[in-house]
């Protein structure tokens, strides 16, 4: 989650590199203590997705209002497991992907690509998880003309399925960019955009999850 | 042609996009009833053809004038690739990708008003082929968004790159572009859904997506406009300052 690493940690003046950054978003802004992590312009993209996946969640609540007879009948078609499996899948990867940059800070630039494949690989278990899950309830007959509450599940877990798939890809970027060594202690603003990214991906998952599959 | 009547040229395509932007709000949306709301797709056929009935006049004329409108696009797309084409140099594949969004995003608007005009043709015809027809436009509109998100990124990644101390874009909007362009997608749903967020009246494949892409249009045209007037300024009053806003950082 957004709010795991990135404000705060290794914020705190106690690096001993941190006024060596060389000219970028990141050394502008490190005077602050807490400082914004990754490219600020590529927060207003996360902003701007936040806000999109809020007009998706306020449209479900409002239909939602409308006939929650029918919205908690058909939850119970859905199978909480697989979607508590794909949170735990996506919350370590979060870990993990937060992870590699602090020890990018660190300068331990060996470790940095090994925690963004294991960022990559739980991200590519989600895509695998939400093929059974989709496969289980086409089998079933269920579409998403079947009812309302379905026509939500399939689209929102759908857009969110491709914004998994465009974060595995920026993870992979920035898997290889660390593999050449790009990242280190002078320079981690594009492994913290990538990752604030994929933060989002996950926060936006444990909204859905409490919002279709737990919600009653 | 000497560079200042080009820029002239240039000034009159970058304006074409304010035009452009209020006379299809008039004509397509508020003149051809789409805004506030378009016909529901769950709308019966006796609706619908009711619908024509009573806004005919509206219908004819907001759509027909809103093809006019729409090549307004034109000149706006082809600033656009030009600016591009100074930031990209001798290969300017994104700027070709950004005139061949741009210029195929014009007959995707513009048919689908011809199929509403023809739905307005026979209003006493049955209803269904009405039906037939409204849906057809709606559907060309909205499941053919991805011409004109190529054009958005397009703009947005060559913009990027631009090395002037004064960019074409700044970068927020770059990204801000690039979110605009994907918030179509959801109206490929209109293809199989009748009710709604995601149906073709809905919230989240009408509203939101129409909005960005205008949204997108107006803070472009407004950087495009400040961009020719950076270098009609430079050829005017040759200062050190005009001239350093150009150069490359």
């Amino acid at each position: 989650m957004p709010g795991q690493y990135p404000i705060g940690a290794a914020r705190t003046g106690t690096l001993p590199d941190a006024d060596a950054l060389p000219l970028s978003a990141a050394a502008r802004s490190s005077a602050s203590p807490r400082r914004l992590p990754g490219d600020r312009d590529v927060w207003i993209f996360i902003y701007a997705e936040l806000c999109a996946f809020g007009l998706f969640f306020v449209a479900y609540m409002v239909y939602r209002s409308d006939r929650v007879d029918l919205f908690n009948a058909s939850q119970l078609g859905l199978d909480r497991s697989l979607g508590a499996l794909n949170t735990i899948l996506l919350l370590t990867s979060s870990w993990a992907v937060a992870a590699a940059p602090r020890a990018a800070r660190l300068g331990r630039i060996v470790a940095v690509p090994r925690y963004l494949a294991f960022g990559i690989a739980l991200g590519l278990a989600f895509m695998v998880v939400k093929y059974f899950e989709y496969r289980a309830k086409l089998h079933a007959g269920i579409t998403i003309s079947t009812d309302m509450f379905y026509m939500f599940y399939f689209c929102l877990t759908g857009i969110h399925l491709m914004h998994v798939i465009a974060g595995t890809i920026i993870l992979i970027v920035i898997w290889l960019n660390a593999r050449a060594r790009l990242y280190h202690t002078g320079n981690t603003t594009g492994l913290e955009a990538g990752a604030s990214y994929w933060h989002m991906v996950d926060l936006l998952w444990i909204f859905l999850f409490a919002l279709l599959y737990l919600l009653r | 042609m000497d560079e200042k009547t080009s820029l002239k040229y240039q000034m009159l395509c970058a304006w074409s996009g304010p035009l452009f932007l209020v006379a299809f709000i008039y004509f397509w949306g508020m003149m051809g009833f789409n805004l506030p709301a378009p016909p529901s797709p769950a709308l019966g056929a006796d609706e619908l053809a009711a619908r024509y009935v009573e806004h005919l006049g509206g219908i004819r004329v907001g759509f027909l004038v809103s093809m006019i409108v729409m090549t307004l696009y034109i000149p706006w797309t082809a600033v656009l690739s030009a600016q591009m084409m100074r930031i990209e140099g001798r290969s300017p594949v994104l700027a070709f990708i950004q005139l061949i969004g741009g210029a195929l995003t014009v007959p995707v608007v513009s048919i689908s008003s011809v199929f509403w005009v023809a739905a307005a043709y026979r209003p006493e015809r049955a209803p269904e082929i009405t039906q037939a027809l409204t849906d057809s436009g709606w559907l060309i509109i909205d499941t053919l968004w991805a011409c004109t998100t190529w054009q958005m990124v397009a703009a947005a990644l060559a913009a990027l790159h631009d090395k002037c101390a004064k960019p074409l874009f700044p970068r927020w909007l770059c990204f801000i572009t690039i979110f605009c362009g994907l918030s179509f997608a959801p109206a490929t749903m209109t293809g199989i859904l009748k009710t709604g967020p995601f149906a073709w009246d809905g919230v989240l494949s009408f509203y939101f997506p129409y909005f960005c892409w205008l949204l997108w249009f107006a803070l472009a045209s407004v950087y495009m406009i400040l961009e020719v007037a950076r270098r009609r300024q430079a050829i005017d009053s040759p200062s050190p300052a005009s001239s350093a806003r150009l150069a490359h950082a």
